[in-house]
């Protein structure tokens, strides 16, 4: 929202900040100052300017213009508007003014030196108009009428999101009155309005919808441009000027924040303005020429044949204001904020009016809002007349129940006591009334425009005196609390323990979306309808919540393989299943990966160590491999009797190179939790070790031969090692050399050599029982 | 014959002058068992004159044969000494010869490297801990409710805007920001209570160098009986400062969250110019941290806690915005790029 300082500086008495110190100070206690710019600075240059004299000049459709700019002197201009002629006074801007499009230069044209130009209305940012040079009434030498230099202060909207009384110049002007303790100047006199009969009337269906609607009419209307200045101010804060009335009401509402609506009175039909929902399959072509199918969620404004504006959004194209107007009906409602920014999503259709309407506007105001316009109107159109009174339909307007506000409870929040005169002070700045309610105690009610939805407790209050006070002014300190230990998440604990792990081992975090596509979920043997999917996506390529870490992990071995030979990285997150009913399951995961540009088996076996490494005693399985697996490298990880997770090689089709992947399910490993420690006697006599060589057929599972043998050595056994696989001669094809290092012992004596003998005895002839033969 | 002591007294000497020399003459091992071997063996050269020494008188007998045992001991000695340098040598020798070069770059995979946002978020979960405090999880997926209704943002209200929301074909949401897990801690736990909350949050936002629609922030939250806004200054001073790890000046300015009331936007000194107005800060002087204030009595009152009786503060601070702050990051891409050349920088 922009905010002109000199327009605020009519409305507070003496303002003897700049705007940039204003901007701070409305920083610190109201809403957020974005930016303080500089605008129309160009315009002390500008001077009026009476054309002495214009000839074509050949080749085109420029003229060399002979001008009398009175301050400047006679200069010559080179120009091309259409309306330069003789005896027009326009606007001249000498050689060496930044205009908002650059500089102005002393430059030769078709031949003809060009001292400065003569500027259209756009040019110099007054208005939007750039169909030819501005027309002024004014001596040469004059400035331009009402068109200063000024600042602009960028409020942040979402600071005004609960403040709807912001949304006009009054609202920060009394707010910058509060701040540097000076008079608010209203422009509104109310009592101008003259008494009498309406000359038409507003049926209004429900209250709640519409609190307020009141209207007044004019007749002997003049349409044209509004004069310089108004067009200049609405230009300034982004407004963008149309004629006299419309300008208007544009004004009031920038500076009330009351939006005003102006109706072709002989438009209408009837005499009645009706408020009511809409009527399913009514439409309305707007200002904005598009046409609407409403229904009864949308409330509308009707006259006698149908909908006339979409309320406190748009108006309707048919009954719009134009060259021909001569009566005008000016609308100043009030409307529900809910119910305009229902409507205003749902057509995707944000006004100026339904930003300032859905924040809630005050039904004070709409009263305030006519009597300004109509001030305004007797300026910009001359002749205009008032027919018969105010036509005003609303429900009793209530007044804001006293808030109790209990200092000593105020001194608790802040934790900073307040003097009583100074809480007072400040909120009688505010324009809220101050009552004693008790001791210590006072009762205040907020000023109409803050009550719709802003203050209502006395919690806002704390709001109002902390702001005023300044919070840099309240000293930071530690509460006295409780030293309890807190509630801990222990999955969250093995979480960090599980990157660490990862960490550690040389593997780098990654954090990816939780989205991916559908092509990519079918690569990954993924069901699209298995998925949660984002009904508003920003694209189809982030449209189901990932169920597998695994894809979008797969694009960064696919990123990163342009650039390195081999990496390891890792992520740890969550895999969203949806279920029947409420939430989705979120199961934490963590994927790893080894990639080489080489060959990857060292790969896999590295992930499995490190498997190990988080989960003791961890094994690998075989495993059906899925479409994207190497198929003769895809295993199960089982860990304490339950599966955990999965080891692969990805499929060679879908990566230059080779990469290895590990996937465990977090929460299954954190509920199997560790192995329950418990000491067992450490064997403390000698123990002996021997090598066994097991000759096995070339796929035979080294893991089972492995387990076959510490079963077959039972209690005996300290650790078994696995030495090597040979294959080769002697060995038969198709077969290989496995060899184990065994080393037993006993508790209570060394063993004997006769003893270790039959222990590996008895090994072997379990080892051939099972069929293997045993290179000895 | 027998021989005479003086002949044999003659012998003893001349067997020492040369068994001197030659073991001092000695280069190697070998040459030096040589000389052991023919002077002390027990073939040796002071072997035989000791076989001889029995046909000496007694009295000789006792005085040659002292002179042997001198003979001998003295060789003995010399040869050890010999015997140890040479060991010494051979040791030096060997030691020399495994030479390593320490400077070749060790084998095996070098540390890898956290998510810089994840190394933030311990940071602050660390400090947190230490104050008391509960780390809680929530759900990335979310209901309606606990994301606005009960953080007293009802249907409608214009400060939906400010969040554009993922939506999901069921009707839940992806969470616009970790508040809802106030709600959801103080469903779990009554009052006291401290927590904060870290995670991943969502908007439906274009992505662009300063915008991205998946991003992380912590959220805060204290109830207690006695809470103020002196307290939660304190808090936000003492979270800067150990993010900093220094003094760092702040400021406090209204703000609007609809959770709170009042609310903040707490600013820190730009720490690249020190207040005085860079790019960086748009020329204020200030940036923007994160937004806090007094819990809303609404929220209290929606989630069963009477806010006449317990008050509280929270705050959420945005952590991939404070991380691109701290490591001067001027695109917000490279979070979640899961480009190694960006992540191993930290």
């Amino acid at each position: 929202m922009k905010f002109s300082y000199n327009w605020l500086r009519e409305l507070v008495e003496d303002l003897d900040l700049d705007a940039r110190a204003l901007g701070l100070e409305i920083t610190m206690k109201t809403a957020e100052c974005e930016a303080v710019e500089p605008y129309g600075q160009h315009l002390e240059r500008v001077a009026a300017a009476r054309v002495l004299a214009a000839e074509p000049i050949p080749g085109g459709h420029n003229r060399k213009v002979t001008v009398d700019t009175g301050r400047y002197g006679v200069r010559t201009v080179v120009c091309g508007a259409p309306n330069c002629r003789v005896g027009m006074v326009t606007a001249y801007v000498p050689a060496g003014t930044e205009l908002p499009d650059g500089r102005i230069e002393r430059r030769v044209i078709q031949g003809i030196e060009s001292d400065g130009m003569l500027a259209s209305g756009a040019e110099l940012g007054i208005n939007r108009d750039a169909a030819g040079i501005l027309e002024l009434e004014a001596n040469p030498g004059d400035p331009l009428p009402g068109c200063v230099p000024d600042q602009i202060l960028e409020i942040d909207n979402k600071s005004l999101t609960h403040r709807p009384d912001l949304w006009g110049h009054l609202g920060l002007a009394r707010e910058a009155a509060a701040i540097v303790r000076k008079r608010l100047l209203d422009p509104v006199r109310i009592e101008r309005l003259p008494k009498g009969p309406a000359p038409i009337r507003v049926a209004i269906e429900d209250f709640d919808l519409c609190p307020r609607y009141s209207a007044l009419v004019f007749e002997n209307v003049t349409v044209r441009p509004s004069p310089l200045w108004l067009q200049y101010r609405l230009q300034a804060v982004g407004l963008n000027p149309i004629n006299n009335i419309v300008d208007v009401t544009n004004y009031v509402m920038a500076e009330l924040a009351q939006p005003l609506h102006a109706f072709d009175q002989d438009l209408l039909h009837g005499d009645t303005i009706y408020v009511r929902p809409a009527r399913e399959g009514e439409r309305l072509t707007a200002l904005n020429e598009e046409t609407y199918r409403l229904d009864p969620a949308a409330l509308a404004i009707a006259d006698a044949r149908g909908p006339v504006a979409l309320a406190g959004v748009i108006g309707g194209l048919d009954t719009a204001i134009s060259a021909r107007t001569r009566r005008v009906v000016l609308e100043s409602a009030c409307f529900q904020a809910s119910s305009i920014r229902k409507t205003s999503a749902r057509l995707k259709l944000r006004t100026d009016a339904s930003m300032r309407f859905e924040k809630g506007q005050d039904p004070h105001n709409t009263v305030r809002g006519l009597a300004r316009a109509w001030e305004l109107f007797e300026q910009v159109s001359p002749g205009i007349r008032l027919v018969g009174g105010l036509a005003d339909c609303c429900r009793p307007l209530s007044t804001p129940p006293p808030i109790e506000l209990p200092l000593d409870w105020l001194t608790r929040k802040l934790g900073r006591a307040v003097p009583e005169a100074e809480v007072r002070d400040i909120l009688e700045r505010l324009c809220f009334v101050v009552r004693e309610g008790g001791p210590r105690v006072f009762l205040v009610t907020p000023p109409s425009w803050r009550a719709t939805r802003d203050v209502s407790i006395k919690d806002d209050l704390v709001e109002e005196v902390g702001r005023m006070i300044g919070y840099g002014t309240i000293a930071p300190e530690p509460p006295r609390v409780a030293c309890t230990v807190p509630p801990q998440e222990p999955l969250r604990l093995f979480l960090r323990a599980v990157r660490e792990a990862f960490v550690s081992q040389g593997f780098t975090e990654v954090h990816n979306y939780s989205f991916y596509g559908e092509d990519l979920a079918r690569r990954f043997a993924l069901d699209p309808a298995e998925h949660l999917a984002v009904a508003n996506p920003i694209s189809p390529e982030q449209k189901l919540m990932r169920r597998s870490l695994v894809p979008l992990i797969y694009r960064n071995l696919e990123e990163n393989a342009k650039h390195l030979e081999c990496f390891r990285l890792f992520e740890v997150g969550r895999e969203i299943h949806p279920q029947p009913q409420g939430l989705p399951r979120e199961i934490h995961h963590a994927v790893a990966a080894i990639y080489s540009r080489q060959e990857g088996e060292g790969n896999l076996y590295e992930l499995a160590r490190v498997a190990q490494c988080l989960m003791p005693g961890a094994e690998v399985r075989p495993a059906a491999p899925r479409s994207f697996e190497h198929p003769a490298r895809a295993g199960e990880i089982w860990w304490r009797g339950a599966c955990v997770g999965r080891l692969f090689e990805l499929h060679p089709a879908l990566l230059a190179g080779r990469a290895a992947l590990l996937d465990l399910d977090l929460e299954r490993i954190h509920e199997l939790g560790p192995e329950p420690k418990r000491y067992r006697p450490v064997r403390r006599f000698p123990t002996s070790a021997f090598d066994l060589s097991v000759i096995a057929p070339q796929r035979a599972l080294i893991g089972e031969i492995e387990k076959l043998m510490v079963r077959l050595a039972g209690e005996d056994l300290d650790s078994i090692e696995f030495l090597r696989t040979y294959s080769g001669p002697p060995i038969p094809e198709g077969h290989q050399s496995v060899s184990f290092r065994l080393r037993v012992g006993a508790a209570d004596h060394t063993l004997s050599l006769d003893e270790v003998g039959e222990i590996r005895a008895r090994i072997i002839a379990g080892l051939r029982a099972a069929g293997y033969d045993l290179r000895l | 014959m027998p021989e005479s002591a003086l002949t044999l007294e003659s012998a003893l000497s001349e067997l020492e002058a040369r068994a001197r020399e030659r073991i001092l003459a000695a280069a190697t091992r070998e040459e030096l068992e040589a000389v052991r071997v023919e002077a002390l063996g027990r073939k040796g050269t002071l072997a035989q004159i000791s076989r001889q020494l029995g046909s000496l008188a007694a009295e000789e007998r006792a005085r040659v044969g002292r002179l042997l045992n001198t003979v001998k001991q003295e060789l003995e000695q010399l040869l050890a000494a010999r015997q140890a340098e040479f060991e010494q040598r051979e040791l030096a020798a060997r030691l020399e010869a495994e030479w390593l070069d320490l400077t070749r770059p060790a084998p095996g995979p070098r540390r890898g490297h956290l998510h810089p946002i994840t190394q933030l978020q311990y940071e602050i979960e660390d400090l947190f801990t230490s104050l008391g405090f509960a780390v809680l999880d929530g759900p990335e997926v979310e209901t309606e409710y606990h994301n606005f209704d009960a953080l007293n943002i009802p249907p409608d209200h214009p400060a939906r805007d400010v969040q554009d929301t993922f939506w999901l074909v069921n009707g839940l949401l992806l969470r616009t920001h970790t508040s809802p897990v106030q709600v959801r801690g103080m469903e779990r736990f009554r009052p006291p209570l401290r927590m904060i909350a870290p995670g991943r949050v969502f908007r439906n936002e274009e992505v662009d160098a300063s915008h991205e629609h998946t991003f992380y922030q912590v959220e805060g939250m204290m109830i207690d009986r006695e809470v103020s806004v002196a307290h939660l200054i304190y808090f936000m001073k003492v979270l800067v400062n150990h993010i900093f790890q220094r003094e760092t000046e702040v400021r406090l300015r209204p703000g609007y969250f609809p959770f709170v009331e009042p609310g903040f936007e707490l600013d820190l000194a730009c720490l690249v110019c020190n207040g005085r107005g860079c790019p960086v800060c748009k020329y204020s002087g200030w940036v923007e941290m994160l937004g806090c204030g007094l819990v809303h009595p609404n929220v209290l009152r929606t989630s069963g806690i009477d806010p006449e009786e317990w008050m509280g503060w929270a705050f959420g601070l945005g952590l991939t915005r404070l991380a691109m702050m701290r490591y001067g990051l001027d695109d917000i891409r490279w979070f979640q790029s899961g480009d190694l050349r960006f992540l191993r920088q930290f």
